[in-house]
């Protein structure tokens, strides 16, 4: 039902049809002052419920009361009017609940903005710390995105890959290393040594299809555990060569002690003072030869135990020649 | 007549008794009383279970309840119309713009 046709329902018990045009061009003047007065709902609902109030305030006491038989002509013309009024105020009312839920979708809206904002600004501010820390750290990082395609790389990543663009530091840790794992990768450096890299490939947490890649230049650490390696042997040479000094002087010092023996008897055969001569001399010889060996011991020195070595090693054959 | 507002949760709850009518004879004392019962109360549930019938004077005093809680940023709702009372406010289209309920807990609940 229209509000022309409620309005004549609703005062239809007056009888009269049609609002008197008079009234009604007057009560349409009134809206559009009331409208051209105020351009919030609210603000008009609330104008056009004074205008109602007013006309309600100079309706006769009995023009509502159906007992009296109906209001009077005057009474029935006022009361169209207080009706048009009040179709206004509902339309208006139907109108504010509109714009309040806007008004209140709207401050929603702002406020979920404000709030990606921040969380914007504050994942910025997250982006430059880790920026900062990335750009601080001495192992190089990398970021690879799907297919290996490179994303982002620490300034110790491309130090130490010595690559000159980024593209050609994906290339190589790709084609060098498989994914979900780690290997060494040598490299030369433009001093024309070399220089060996860590590289682990491992899934970014919560992105599987990006990776993270972690770039170490473990150079020194291997050269640190050859040298380690390389001690423990002279070590064991050197713990070896004091087992043997010790048990060969105990023999020797006898095998001397009888050769001294053997000369002191002065033998007839001179073949046995010729032979005991040489035993002491010999006994002697390795005697010199084990205090040495015990002098390197001490020293623990590589180049004295090469030294020691290969004089052992030479000595018989110089003998027999001789 | 007698006016009583009772605080329940965040709405207060304003009953009419001891008239059957609100109309020229009592409006300006009803609404008076009404109004500085209610002070500044913005969500407001005006039980009229023992009002029979309303002039035009008792209609402005519920349009004066209505406009005030709108004032105040809030609601009036009202309830427990009886058949006189909702044929006024249907005359006059006020059911269009007023918040009617049947009774007070569901007008509260609204």
């Amino acid at each position: 039902m229209s509000d022309n046709e409620r309005n004549r329902t609703a005062v239809g018990g007056t009888g009269e049809a049609l609002p008197d045009l008079v009234e009604l061009c007057r009560i349409h003047e009134i809206g559009l002052d009331l409208i051209g007065r105020s351009h919030d709902v609210d603000e008009l609902l609330d104008q056009v419920l004074d205008e109602y109030e007013a006309r309600l305030a100079a309706l006769p006491s009995d023009a509502l009361d159906a007992r009296s038989g109906g209001p009077r002509p005057e009474s029935a013309r006022k009361l169209r009017g207080l009706v048009m009024f009040a179709s206004q105020a509902a339309a208006l009312k139907e109108k504010a609940v509109v714009a309040s839920e806007l008004k209140r979708r709207a401050a929603a809206l702002e406020e979920a903005n404000a709030r990606l904002v921040a969380a914007l600004e504050e994942a910025g501010r997250s982006r430059a710390r880790l920026d900062g820390v990335l750009a601080a750290l001495s192992s190089g990082i990398m970021i690879l995105g799907a297919d290996g395609a490179f994303l982002t790389a620490n300034a110790a990543a491309r130090d130490l890959a010595g690559a000159k663009d980024d593209t050609a530091l994906a290339r190589l840790i790709a084609h060098g290393v498989p994914r979900e794992s780690e290997a060494e990768i040598d490299l030369p450096t433009s001093g024309g040594t070399r220089r060996t890299l860590l590289v682990a490939r491992r899934a970014m947490p919560g992105d599987p299809e990006s990776e993270v890649v972690l770039v170490t230049d473990v150079t020194q650490r291997n050269r640190a555990v050859e040298e380690r390696v390389r001690l423990e042997k002279l070590a064991e040479v050197l713990r070896t060569l004091s087992v043997l000094s010790h048990k060969i002087n105990n023999p020797l010092t006898a095998l001397l002690g009888r050769a001294q023996i053997l000369q002191a008897r002065k033998s007839d055969d001179p073949n046995i003072a010729k032979a005991a001569a040489v035993i002491e001399d010999a006994s002697i010889r390795i005697a010199d030869l084990i205090r040495e060996l015990a002098q390197v011991v001490r020293d623990g020195r590589q180049d004295a135990v090469d030294e020691l070595l290969d004089m052992s090693v030479a000595t018989p054959a110089m003998e027999k020649r001789q | 007549m007698k006016l009583q507002a009772v605080r329940e949760g965040r709405v207060v709850r304003l009953t009419v008794s001891g008239c059957d009518a609100i109309d020229n004879a009592n409006a300006a004392k009803v609404k008076a009383e009404a109004l500085r019962l209610l002070g500044d109360a913005p969500d407001v549930v005006v039980d009229l279970s023992g009002v029979e019938f309303l002039d035009s004077a008792g209609v402005g005093v519920l349009v004066g309840l209505f406009k005030n809680s709108r004032l105040h940023g809030g609601r009036a709702r009202f309830c427990g119309l009886s058949p006189g009372v909702r044929s006024v406010l249907e005359l006059i289209q006020l059911d269009r713009i007023f918040e009617i309920y049947d009774d007070v807990q569901t007008a509260i609940r609204s």
